[in-house]
């Protein structure tokens, strides 16, 4: 059995993803499973999903705890840990990272302990469509290259799970176009798919609970979310050009995270651990002093 | 009669302190959060935000909450209940002088379309009967956003959501009218209501200022532009927004004690370029036109603004 775990973010496809593969595999006479792991469906949220493809029945259920392969559709995940990317991957597990480095470079950078590959799949999908959207197709056709399927039958697996997703014929189209290209330019690794020591991934540990007076205390403290980076989240970054500003506030006004603050002399400045990247202040400003940056990996943590 | 504002004129007005921090895990783009980060404005810290099953339920997920307010969470359907619970305390704290009346503090109700629409609407309706005083913000995205855009009463005729599949059966889309709330308000007479923006900032601040003198039921239905389940771009939140308001689809207005005034009457733009932005109405343009089903939103949209008119 190839198993086969997606992580991404909300939006960017890795459900979708991990169903074309599942399809692809189908369509090739394989016994297939797909499901994403439930949670809140959010933009930028940490999101996962698992497919298994084998001969044989799959008896096994449940979110993919000793991956064959893991495909990252978004490097900015790895350091998370909720977002448990790396869980399970050992020395033979292959993995995919959606990344201009090259193998080597990812590889170290980020401490994979398992054999790396990678492609930008952001790169291209900027170069064809020209602007940012989900990588489902591109992503799914790499996965369907390492797991060993057949190009014409993730062609037409792209072709079915865009066309429930509503998407347009010419659309559908692009995107089988450019995912041939992934498939055809992802530097494949074999998987090694023999069976795995069985390792102890669930712990059941007793909480210590503590009296509410102790306990409660950082329930009542302020405003506290801001501590939190939303860096990675970001694809794309605002970049003010204080010379073209006119000081009209639209930005400040516009941000809903609130991460443009209004400094003495009346002009924003953006504070870019609370941007997620959406953009807006981009949108609405009339003197085009916004412009946009894509964002690099070793920016992600500012 | 035209609207003027008294208070907010010019977007420097806008105060610069922030009452909701960054930082929560909501979506990129969010509309309805940008519609609370500027209420909270007008709101200040002195609150009590009571929070009905949502998208918002990610605002405070423990440890980490974004407001310097008070967050109390309930049931999609029992939030105006759980503020009067919180109304009736205040009360009795300041009766009994334990608490300075001047140090009263608000009571917010925080509700999406699917609570304020749907799951809520008896128990709202008991808590502007009993003329509780407490404000309902209520962030519309016409659908249930949060379990993965399924449809809501609120969802629009046309649009595309996980439960109204664009079929053979239903080529449009969702068949149902997006429920007038409104008017299910309007017709307990609360002293205050009025719809607003987030492309609309002055609009927002001005209604929530003026609100503040009237003590009671008020409703604020806030557009919630919605990236995630509408499918679009989140840098186009304000232009999805603007056009809502510019097409006349979403009617900018406030009703004092029942007397509805329109805060802004727009020249109205065709309501195709509204729904061309989104995903969730591209199945009425490709592959095919579906000119019956556009005309019929267009329609919809002539008659509110004729009967204004009147």
């Amino acid at each position: 059995m190839v198993s086969i775990r997606f992580h991404g973010r909300g939006g960017q496809g890795a459900k979708t993803a991990s169903r074309i593969a599942g399809t692809a595999a189908f369509l090739e006479g394989f016994t297939a499973q797909d499901s994403p792991l439930y949670g809140a469906e959010r933009r930028g949220a940490p999101v996962s999903a698992s497919t298994r493809i084998d001969r044989k029945p799959i008896r096994e259920r449940g979110v993919i705890a000793r991956p064959d392969l893991v495909m990252i559709a978004d490097a900015s995940l790895i350091p998370d840990p909720s977002a448990r990317v790396l869980e399970g991957v050992d020395e033979r597990t292959v993995v995919f990272v959606n990344s201009p480095l090259a193998a080597d470079q990812a590889r170290a950078q980020f401490s994979i302990p398992g054999r790396v590959t990678t492609l930008d799949l952001t790169g291209i999908a900027l170069e064809h469509f020209g602007k940012r959207g989900a990588i489902s197709a591109l992503l799914g056709a790499v996965a369907g290259r390492l797991a060993g399927l057949r190009q014409g039958s993730i062609r037409e697996a792209i072709a079915r799970e865009l066309t429930d997703l509503g998407l347009a014929p010419p659309v559908i189209e692009r995107n089988q176009t450019v995912a041939a290209r992934c498939f055809e330019a992802v530097q494949p690794v074999e998987l090694d798919v023999g069976a795995r020591q069985a390792m102890a991934v669930a712990q059941l540990r007793a909480p210590t609970y503590e009296p509410p007076t102790k306990g409660t205390a950082g329930i009542t403290a302020g405003p506290n979310s801001a501590i939190r980076s939303m860096s990675g989240w970001r694809t794309f970054r605002p970049v003010l050009n204080p010379e073209l500003c006119n000081g009209c506030w639209l930005c400040f006004a516009n941000c809903p995270e609130g991460a443009i603050t209004i400094k003495p002399d009346g002009k924003p400045a953006i504070y870019y651990p609370h941007c997620k990247g959406c953009l807006d202040c981009v949108e609405v400003c009339p003197t085009d002093a916004m412009t946009v940056e894509r964002e690099t990996e070793a920016a992600n943590n500012t | 009669m035209t609207w003027e504002p008294h208070i907010f004129k010019e977007l420097h007005q806008i105060p610069r302190e922030e009452h909701v921090f960054p930082g929560t895990p909501l979506c990129a783009g969010c509309g309805g959060l940008e519609s609370l980060r500027l209420a909270s404005k007008v709101l200040g810290s002195r609150v009590v935000y009571i929070n009905a099953a949502g998208c918002f339920t990610n605002l405070a997920s423990f440890p980490f909450t974004p407001l310097d307010a008070s967050w109390l969470y309930t049931t999609m359907g029992s939030a105006p209940a759980g503020a009067q619970g919180v109304r009736d305390a205040l009360d009795v704290l300041i009766a009994k002088g334990r608490l300075p009346k001047d140090e009263d503090v608000k009571v917010v109700v925080l509700a999406g379309d699917g609570s304020t629409y749907d799951m809520a609407l008896s128990s709202t309706s008991g808590a502007i009967t009993r003329k509780l005083d407490f404000y309902y913000f209520c962030y519309d995205n016409e659908a249930y956003g949060n379990t993965g855009v399924q449809l809501s009463p609120s969802t629009p005729y046309g649009a595309r959501t996980t439960t109204s599949p664009c079929s053979v059966q239903h080529p449009a889309g969702s068949t149902q009218e997006k429920k007038d709330i409104f008017e299910i308000w309007r017709a307990h007479r609360p002293p205050y209501m009025a719809t607003v923006s987030p492309r609309f900032p002055l609009d927002l601040e001005e209604k929530f200022a003026r609100a503040a003198d009237y003590p009671g039921p008020k409703l604020f239905l806030a557009f919630a532009a919605c990236p995630t389940g509408w499918l679009f771009d989140p840098a186009y939140t304000p232009d999805v927004a603007r056009l809502a308001v510019e097409c006349g689809i979403w009617p900018l207005k406030e009703a004092i004690n029942g007397e509805v005034t329109h805060t802004y009457v727009p020249k109205r733009r065709p309501v195709e370029e509204y729904l061309k932005l989104q995903g969730r109405f591209r199945h009425l343009f490709e592959p095919a036109r579906q000119e019956e089903a556009i005309k019929h939103i267009q329609d919809r949209v002539d008659s509110y603004w004729e009967k204004v008119k009147a």
